[in-house]
């Protein structure tokens, strides 16, 4: 894992940012604000949390994590070829024909993505089934899943909450990606998720809550679940959607952006907070 | 050991059993259907670790399933036809096919057979449906010897799949030698008037159907294919080049199932003329197996019938062309 130096932390983030929306506007649309909503979590994850070994993506003990809201896509691609797994040449073909870097997590083309996403609510069932496959051979790694909020409105994550908790699967740590919107408007008008945290502990899980910009709440939250023995966890991640983009920034029209032209482009990565130079 | 005397259900769990002790990856997925797929008595008490209940949530077993294959276990997930099939299509399609996991899928009391649970349960449209998805293969074994060898087939390949299993006994048509390979058909008799195609359960009616139509002077190619997709392109096209007409008999909606397959096959290839025998485009209901076949026309006299009907239309032109 790799050393945590806030100013690195905080420069590779904005990075990120200026990363992630240049390739979204160069396909000309793209679902910005969940990807952008969960930079420091994953760059958290990939830096400082999870074991992996980009030179090894199939390494049997890495640690795992499901994307399970598939169209954050673009931030798992930047981490993972920012990690190493993939060359960095790659990201700016995101979209494009033939692409290795479809809009949707996909592990049959990148390396390191560990589960095929997209069709939500998914996701945290395979991560059941990961999380399943480790218990039975003894193997001691964890499972990440990220699953959002609106995608919590999915039946299917219910069954998945009543499957891991009767298996008792605590080496599975889910993440709800919790920036309150959703494609027709925000949670709370669409369909209310509330109270989120006691319906997990409902469903007999662990539940904690952190603050999913801030590197040391992130970090600690991880550590606390991972500890947790037992039952399965459920970290409620506090975000806000389209971060460090301004005119997006905590809006419901971030979710997904049209970049038809240059005037578009430019007033998109004109309203990021830091600049950065691209590595493509 | 006489297979054919057991349920189809108990030869599925016997040999999911062997499989299991032959490779522990083997995993048996169910989802509180396990007595009926016969696997509770089997795999639950002799291998306790690679049996898992997801309770009544289908979706989350594929899933959970597509998970297990990430990590290169090989899920055989089961429940009834409509249950394995159109209740999870988009998990089949997206986290199995799509996603390329190395799932198995079993729907069990496939067709009519699904009987007393009615209209509900019975499901005419499963092979239609996964035969239209991309990355997967569908099998349909006849008796439990072929059942044997899909399965055995199964465990080793890494294709994602969806097999029907018949619950009840079924007779023997096959011994303990029969070889499984996707897409290759069985010709169960040779003939030259009618080609005579059916899968899974059927089988055993069209077999009967061979030896009335015998009787009657119509000499029969009779083919079963046990791996509906792929299909055995090659023996279609031989038998019907022969016969010039053909019947195709399933316990399916008429459209996008076997018979449908067959159509594709011959009009791209050597259009000839077909009738396709199952379900005319409607629902199931509870009723029992000798009134569906009358009221949907596609028991043994129908396909005799419909045999004597093809022979008599095609048997001028067919010898006019030859």
């Amino acid at each position: 894992m790799d050393q945590f130096n806030r100013e690195e932390f905080d420069q590779l983030a904005a990075e990120w940012r200026y990363v992630i929306t240049d390739l979204i506007c160069r396909a000309g649309s793209g679902h910005i604000g969940g990807a952008l909503s969960l930079v420091e979590v994953v760059l958290s994850l990939y830096y400082r949390n999870m074991k992996v070994d980009p030179k090894n993506p199939k390494w049997a003990d890495r640690d795992r994590l499901v994307l399970s809201k598939g169209h954050a896509a673009p931030v798992l691609y930047v981490a993972l070829a920012y990690k190493g797994y993939f060359p960095m040449s790659w990201l700016p073909t995101m979209n494009a024909d033939g692409t290795k870097l479809p809009s949707h997590a996909d592990g049959r083309t990148v390396p390191g993505v560990d589960m095929t996403t997209g069709s939500l609510g998914q996701g945290l069932s395979a991560a059941c089934g990961m999380a399943m496959a480790a218990k039975t051979d003894g193997r001691t790694h964890n499972v990440f899943c990220i699953i959002g909020d609106g995608e919590s409105n999915e039946g299917q994550n219910w069954e998945a909450a009543m499957f891991a908790a009767h298996n008792k699967l605590d080496n599975l740590v889910a993440i709800t990606d919790c920036n309150q919107m959703q494609i027709d408007g925000t949670t709370q008008e669409i369909m209310c998720l509330e109270p989120l945290a006691q319906k997990w502990k409902g469903f007999g899980w662990e539940v904690l809550e952190m603050d999913g910009h801030d590197w040391d709440s992130i970090n600690t939250t991880i550590n606390q679940a991972v500890a947790v023995k037992g039952k399965p966890v459920m970290i409620i991640a506090h975000t806000i959607k389209g971060k460090g983009c301004t005119i997006i920034e905590n809006t419901v029209e971030s979710h997904n952006i049209k970049v038809p032209d240059q005037a578009a482009y430019d007033k998109y990565m004109n309203a990021l907070t830091v600049s950065a130079k691209l590595p493509y | 050991m006489n297979y054919h005397e057991m349920e189809m259900r108990a030869v599925y769990a016997a040999t999911l059993s062997e499989l299991v002790k032959e490779n522990p990856n083997i995993m048996c997925l169910e989802a509180d259907l396990s007595k009926a797929s016969g696997t509770f008595s089997v795999i639950k008490k002799n291998h306790p670790k690679n049996f898992i209940n997801v309770g009544v949530a289908e979706a989350n077993m594929i899933g959970i399933g597509a998970g297990l294959a990430v990590e290169g276990k090989i899920p055989f997930c089961a429940s009834f036809t409509p249950f394995a099939s159109r209740r999870v299509y988009d998990q089949i399609t997206i986290s199995v096919a799509y996603a390329n996991n190395n799932v198995k899928i079993v729907g069990t009391a496939p067709g009519i057979t699904a009987g007393p649970n009615g209209g509900t349960h019975m499901c005419f449209q499963d092979l239609s449906i996964m035969r239209a998805m991309p990355n997967m293969h569908v099998y349909s074994p006849a008796d439990a010897y072929e059942l044997r060898a899909t399965l055995k087939y199964m465990a080793k390949s890494t294709q994602p799949t969806y097999m029907q299993l018949i619950r009840p006994k079924m007779p023997k048509i096959f011994d303990e030698n029969v070889t499984f390979a996707p897409g290759k058909a069985q010709i169960l008799r040779e003939g030259t008037d009618v080609t005579l195609i059916s899968t899974g359960y059927m089988t055993k009616f069209t077999l009967q159907a061979v030896g009335e139509l015998e009787a009657k002077g119509v000499s029969v190619d009779l083919i079963h294919c046990g791996s509906v997709k792929p299909i055995d392109e090659q023996a279609i096209i031989a038998s019907a080049k022969k016969t010039g007409g053909v019947v195709t008999v399933e316990t399916q909606n008429i459209i996008g199932g076997l018979g449908s397959a067959v159509c594709e096959v011959l009009s791209e290839n050597h259009p000839t003329r077909i009738k396709r025998l199952g379900i005319p485009d409607q629902f199931g209901e509870v009723a029992t197996e000798k009134y569906l076949f009358e009221k949907h026309k596609f028991g043994v006299p129908h396909i005799v019938a419909a045999c004597v009907e093809m022979k008599e239309k095609t048997a001028k032109k067919h010898k006019c062309c030859s």
